[in-house]
């Protein structure tokens, strides 16, 4: 969980503490089902494996329903039903998306909310707000300037303890966190060059000889490398340049003729500095020429100043650097009374930039659609036809949670006991309908640039996945030139879908094809939530979601899938029940989800009383990854737990004594 | 060997302010450096039972840098006022001491943190806004013409040091030499931007204070034996200098990664010495007078310079080269090679001085900003808190050509704060409630806490069981000693203010600081006269107070915003 956690965390920088409740709150609601189940089916004629293994099989029963209800049911849901209530950051109106500053402070604000502390959270935001546009040149280019500041972002921020947290502020420019090696100051537009190597020649190369007869020879060649080093240094000047930069400790003689000759060097630039430095004015590193005659120093670059910049009697360098690409260079100056706040700042700033970026992306949602009644995906049919006949009179009562669970609970039992029964290895099914998933959803996945989703499902398929994957190629490139030019929703139809056949024929499963044949009639759709899209803080997210899914569960006619949409919007709930904890009155959690409740019912806007937006976008990919987490959970039927090894020093001890 | 023990889970303490332990240090620590606030300050002896070193000492660099904290709520509250000294020098005391009341005051209040953060960042605000503002009446503005001010301020600092174990007469003496030290390193010709120079402080333990000196230029010292080998100096009006950043031992430099295969008979040791000899060879013929090396000169070399009549010292060492650099005026040289004329610095005069027992090269300057400060002290404890006490006030100087204002010491700037804010929230409350939202019990509450952490800020100027009495006009703080009378006269006991500012021979009326008074407007707007007339004032460095003042209630904040302490203790 905590990897899952942090993987997700790490890729958009938002929702650690919702995810662990909301995977709290779906734990909590298969517990209570699975836990039904037991005064349902005692199962003693199990002999050998018992409770456990029966345990496993629904657990991974429902794994697979969540699973498909992820690829399928969720972006369906968003794209129908919740993409109406969307909000966006962008000022509309003109033709141009025009970031609205109010809403991006609205959203950072909320952000922040939670991450840095009361007196000092507005701060931070500002700043933030700040620092985004006075970094980006143009109102197109957020999406790339968030790149990479968030790439970058260790070598864009300076942290200074002992100062106010209200010092902190925003400089122009570069600042790299050492001090020159020589300073000459110079006025006016300074040309800068890069340098990977020393300048001085080295004496002697590794893996070379260096044979010396005299010790003539010895002071010759002393004498020819302080001459070439001076030379180049000349060389430098001459084409004027001001500022060397260098990735590596340049010896004391490079250093004393830099000096000389008025050039300013700057050394040990870290990779990630001289990357930051390439990405934003596209400058390459001087390669040392062979030849001593002249040559032409090409690989040069302006810089508006360079000077020592002062912090916390500190020296640092500052460098005017001139952009090239749409980023204007900026430092954030992060002060605090300790180094643990300045560094919870720093994180939040970072997530804060995770963030952004994420919500400054189209997000993909592609989903299946059925003209026919019936599924084709999850659930061995023999399962169906009972399930349906007696699910649909008790979605209408309006106890719903308790007799579809009874529902579900005997269903699951019927699958556990024939899945036991036919004697199938749980393992030889696993793969096989993660397989065909894999298949049927990587398919529309191939339009998508962020391959996220897709890479997880592969992570998870069994070794000969590779190979069937490998037989279905010409068929995801067939399809993908088809889609790679639809924007906006828009049906495809599913031409290809014998070589899919085909190929499947190849894989080990005999189960499925059935199936398939229903497939035929299915309708792929690609659409997206559109970049910038928000929603009002406060649980406004969830209950939308929530509402839908229930409606959504109602409309089902496959229980697994609505017993699962139910869990989830159950489990849903758990995010604004904690919101609204505090709160009494008016403001407490039912009235909330009551009022929220009648106007979605009777189709009018809802009314939120809190300032502040969050990411749809980020939302959207929290819930997948709490479903993926929780589908992994799931399917693990026992945890082995290994000792670590303790050392063997005494034999190794022993060995060499002997 | 190695021993695996298994991990243990990290300990999770909620509310960590109202748990008993935490209490106690944080009370023990709010007597500490209480006891140590002031001219009348306790002493603290930090000693190991093991043996070593004794610190004896009042100040907070050095208190806390030696004291062991372990309560993580302490560990956040000694780090900020480490990063404060660090940043500021002064005001360490004052924001530890700050910090600890307002942490305390507001906890005993019971109000939700939220509500007690965003109050006391505005009263912060009134406050900084208040000292930054012209009316303020407790902020001087420097007269750079005149050393009255300057010399007050290093003064102040200088007695509130009592560790520092200095008389009267030594005081004046030292905070002489610290403002003469500090208007040397001041260039003459100011641009855009001054660049200070710098005082290097020069120890010389063991003798009296009164010895202690400046001296423009760099102090280098000498060995005895050294000394014997250094030939008489010739007069001269100017001496030119090569100062050297890389090593002229003779050892082989750099010679790369790969292998180096000699053949026999050939000797590189010799080829380097040749080359320094060659070296030499140039450095006379270029007249130089005077080498200087950072690292070691080979003996052989030294020999030869010295047949050519120049003297060379060599290990002066990295922390030198800038200062060296700056004096003379030379470049540091890092070749063996080639040597351009431009490198070579000079300086006006070169003399061998004997202070104490210790021989020094002295190096005068033609015109520079670098100076000795040649500090002198009986014994090594006192003498470390008065190298501490210099920095501090060199420090202090130097902030105050960046902010050119002083503060009112001596408690009165806290009590003539307390008023104003008193003043201010009671007759002004309406701004405060509309924007924060919160109630007017609950703002008195906190606005009681904050003024009370301010007074008793004050307060623990006084050592000896004294009263405290604030005036009703200025709101500044009076100090009277204990057991009074029954029937006093104020005016008679009392003579001036804790900055000396007023006299008590002004109509004035006084009452105890922390008996309840009634709200009322501290006069505003310093006038001139009152500061002139002044003789010795008590003043405090405005930038390293103020910044204090904020990192000590945003530190308490901090603090009282934790709700929750996880540590890992293995």
């Amino acid at each position: 969980m905590v990897a899952c956690v942090s993987s997700h965390l790490r890729k958009t920088g938002d929702g650690a503490k919702t995810f662990i409740i909301f995977l709290c709150h779906l734990l909590r609601g298969l517990r209570e089902i699975t836990g039904k189940e037991k005064d349902f089916f005692p199962f003693e004629n199990i002999q050998t494996c018992g409770r456990h293994w029966k345990n496993c099989c629904q657990w991974k029963f429902i794994s697979q329903a969540l699973l498909t209800f992820q690829t399928q049911i969720l972006d369906y849901v968003m794209d129908h039903y919740l993409s109406r209530h969307f909000l966006s950051i962008f000022s509309s109106g003109t033709k141009e998306r025009t970031l609205c500053r109010g809403s991006l402070e609205m959203l950072l604000g909320a952000y922040f909310c939670g991450r840095v502390g009361r007196n000092n959270h507005n701060l931070i935001s500002q700043l933030m707000c700040d620092y985004v546009f006075k970094c980006t040149a143009c109102e197109s280019s957020f999406e790339e300037v968030l790149e990479l500041v968030d790439d970058c972002f260790v070598e864009l921020k300076v942290g200074v303890t002992g100062l106010p947290v209200s010092d902190s502020r925003i400089v122009a420019g570069l600042v790299l966190q050492r001090d020159f090696s020589v300073h000459c100051p110079a006025d006016g537009d300074i040309r800068i060059v890069i340098v990977t190597e020393t300048i001085q020649p080295l004496f002697s190369v590794s893996g070379s000889e260096v044979i010396l007869n005299s010790e003539a020879q010895f002071q010759t060649s002393q004498f020819w490398i302080t001459e070439r080093t001076k030379a180049i240094v000349k060389h430098l000047q001459n084409q004027n340049v001001k500022l060397l930069l260098s990735t590596v400790k340049q010896p004391d003689l490079v250093i004393y003729f830099a000096g000389l000759n008025g050039i300013s060097v700057v050394e040990c630039l870290s990779p990630e500095e001289l990357s930051l430095i390439q990405r934003v004015i596209g400058l390459v590193p001087f390669v040392l020429p062979e030849a001593s005659s002249q040559y032409e120093l090409s690989h040069t670059a302006l810089v508006k100043f360079c000077k020592p910049l002062i912090l916390r009697s500190k020296r640092y360098v500052h460098l005017g650097l001139m952009s090239t690409c749409s980023f204007t260079p900026h430092c954030i100056v992060l002060c605090g009374p300790v180094q643990g706040l300045v560094e919870q700042h720093e994180d939040a700033l970072h997530g804060a930039f995770k963030m952004l970026r994420q919500v400054f992306k189209d997000l993909d949602l592609n989903y299946v659609t059925q003209t026919s009644d019936q599924s084709c995906t999850s659930g061995p049919r023999i399962y169906k036809n009972s399930r349906e006949s007696n699910e649909l009179p008790k979605i209408v009562n309006s106890s719903i949670q308790r007799s579809y669970q009874d529902t579900v609970v005997k269903n699951e039992g019927e699958l556990a006991k024939t899945q036991t029964n036919l004697k199938v290895c749980s393992n030889l099914i696993v793969p096989s309908v993660k397989l065909e998933k894999n298949v049927l959803c990587s398919t529309p996945k191939v339009a998508v640039t962020d391959s996220y989703q897709t890479d997880e499902t592969l992570r998870c398929s069994s070794p000969n996945k590779g190979r069937i994957m490998d037989d279905h190629e010409p068929f995801i490139e067939n399809n993908s030139a088809n889609s790679k030019t639809e924007n906006t929703r828009k049906e495809i139809s599913y031409e290809n879908l014998q070589v899919t056949k085909l190929a499947r024929k190849d894989s080990i499963l005999p189960l499925r094809y059935k199936s398939l044949e229903m497939c035929t009639s299915q309708s792929y759709y690609f659409s997206s939530i559109p970049a910038g899209c928000v929603l009002p803080v406060g649980g406004n997210f969830e209950i939308l979601l929530h509402y839908y899914l229930l409606n959504y569960a109602k409309k089902c006619q496959q229980s697994e899938q609505t017993m699962v949409s139910r869990i989830i919007a159950n489990a849903l709930l758990g995010v604004p029940k904690i919101l609204y904890k505090s709160k009494k009155g008016n403001y407490s959690f039912p009235q909330v989800y009551v009022r929220a409740l009648q106007a979605l019912q009777t189709n009018q806007p809802m009314i939120s009383n809190q300032t502040g937006l969050e990411s749809v976008a980020g939302k959207y990919q929290l819930l997948a990854s709490v479903l993926q987490c929780l589908t992994n959970i799931l399917t693990v039927d026992l945890v082995i737990s290994i000792k670590r090894q303790p050392q063997e020093v005494y034999d190794q001890d022993s060995e060499e004594e002997l | 060997m190695s021993r695996l023990e298994a991990k243990k889970p990290s300990i999770c303490r909620s509310e960590p302010l109202t748990g008993e332990r935490t209490r106690a240090s944080l009370a023990a620590l709010r007597g500490l450096v209480t006891s140590c606030y002031g001219p009348a300050g306790r002493l603290k002896q930090l000693h190991n039972g093991r043996g070593g070193s004794v610190v004896t000492t009042s100040q907070s660099a050095a208190l806390l840098a030696g004291l062991p904290v372990s309560t993580p709520v302490l560990k956040v509250l000694t780090a900020a006022v480490r990063n404060h000294v660090a940043c500021f020098s002064d005001g360490g005391l004052f924001t530890a001491i700050l910090c600890c009341n307002l942490v305390e005051n507001v906890q005993r209040l019971g109000l939700t943190p939220t509500t007690v953060i965003k109050l006391n960042k505005h009263l912060l605000s009134l406050c900084t806004s208040y000292l930054k503002s012209e009316v303020c009446a407790c902020r001087i503005p420097v007269d750079f013409s005149s050393t009255q001010i300057l010399l007050s301020l290093v003064r102040s600092i200088l007695t509130s040091k009592p560790a520092c174990m200095l008389i009267a007469k030594e005081v004046d003496h030292i905070s002489t030499l610290i403002l003469r030290a500090f208007l040397l390193t001041i260039p003459e010709s100011a641009q855009e931007h001054i660049i200070l120079g710098k005082s290097i402080i020069v120890p010389l333990k063991g003798q009296r204070v009164i010895d202690s000196a400046v001296l423009p230029g760099i102090l280098i010292e000498v060995s005895e034996v050294q000394l014997m080998k250094i030939l008489p100096i010739k007069k001269s009006d100017s001496f030119k200098v090569a100062l050297f950043g890389v090593s002229l031992s003779g050892d082989l430099s750099d010679t790369g990664e790969g292998t180096l295969l000699v053949s026999y008979g050939v000797s590189l040791e010799n080829a380097a010495l040749d080359q320094l000899f060659n070296l030499g060879k140039q450095l006379v013929s270029d007249r130089v007078d005077l080498v200087l090396c950072q690292k070691v000169i080979h003996p052989s070399l030294k020999q030869f310079l010295r047949t050519h009549h120049v003297i060379a010292v060599d290990r002066i060492g990295v922390s030198l080269m800038e200062p060296l650099s700056k004096v003379t005026g030379a470049w540091p040289i890092g070749s063996l090679g080639s040597i351009s004329p431009s490198s070579y610095g000079s300086i006006k005069d070169l003399c061998i001085a004997k202070f104490g027992c210790k021989h020094f090269f002295h190096l005068i300057p033609n015109k520079t900003t670098i100076c000795s400060l040649l500090l002198c002290n009986r014994n090594d404890t006192a003498w470390d808190e008065l190298k501490l006490t210099c920095q501090t006030a060199l420090h202090a100087l130097q902030l105050t050509i960046k902010d050119p204002y002083v503060l009112l010491g001596g408690g009165c700037t806290e009590t003539h704060l307390v008023a104003y804010i008193r003043h201010k929230t009671r007759n002004e409350p309406e701004s405060v409630l509309q924007d924060e939202g919160c109630s007017q019990t609950e703002l008195q509450l906190i606005t009681d806490a904050f003024c009370s952490a301010l007074e008793s800020l004050a307060g623990s100027l006084e050592h000896d069981g004294g009263e405290i009495l604030t005036d009703s006009k200025y709101g500044h703080f009076w100090s009277v000693q204990a057991d009074l009378p029954s029937a006093v006269n104020w005016p008679d006991l009392l003579s001036r203010c804790g900055c000396g500012l007023y006299s008590s021979q002004e109509e004035l009326s006084w009452s105890f600081l922390r008996s309840a008074r009634h709200p009322f407007p501290p006069q505003t707007c310093l006038s001139r006269e009152a500061t002139g007339s002044a003789s010795t004032l008590t003043l405090d460095c405005f930038t390293a107070k103020l910044s204090g003042l904020q990192v000590a209630v945003e530190t308490a904040s901090l603090i009282l915003d934790l709700s929750c302490v996880i540590e890992d203790t293995n």
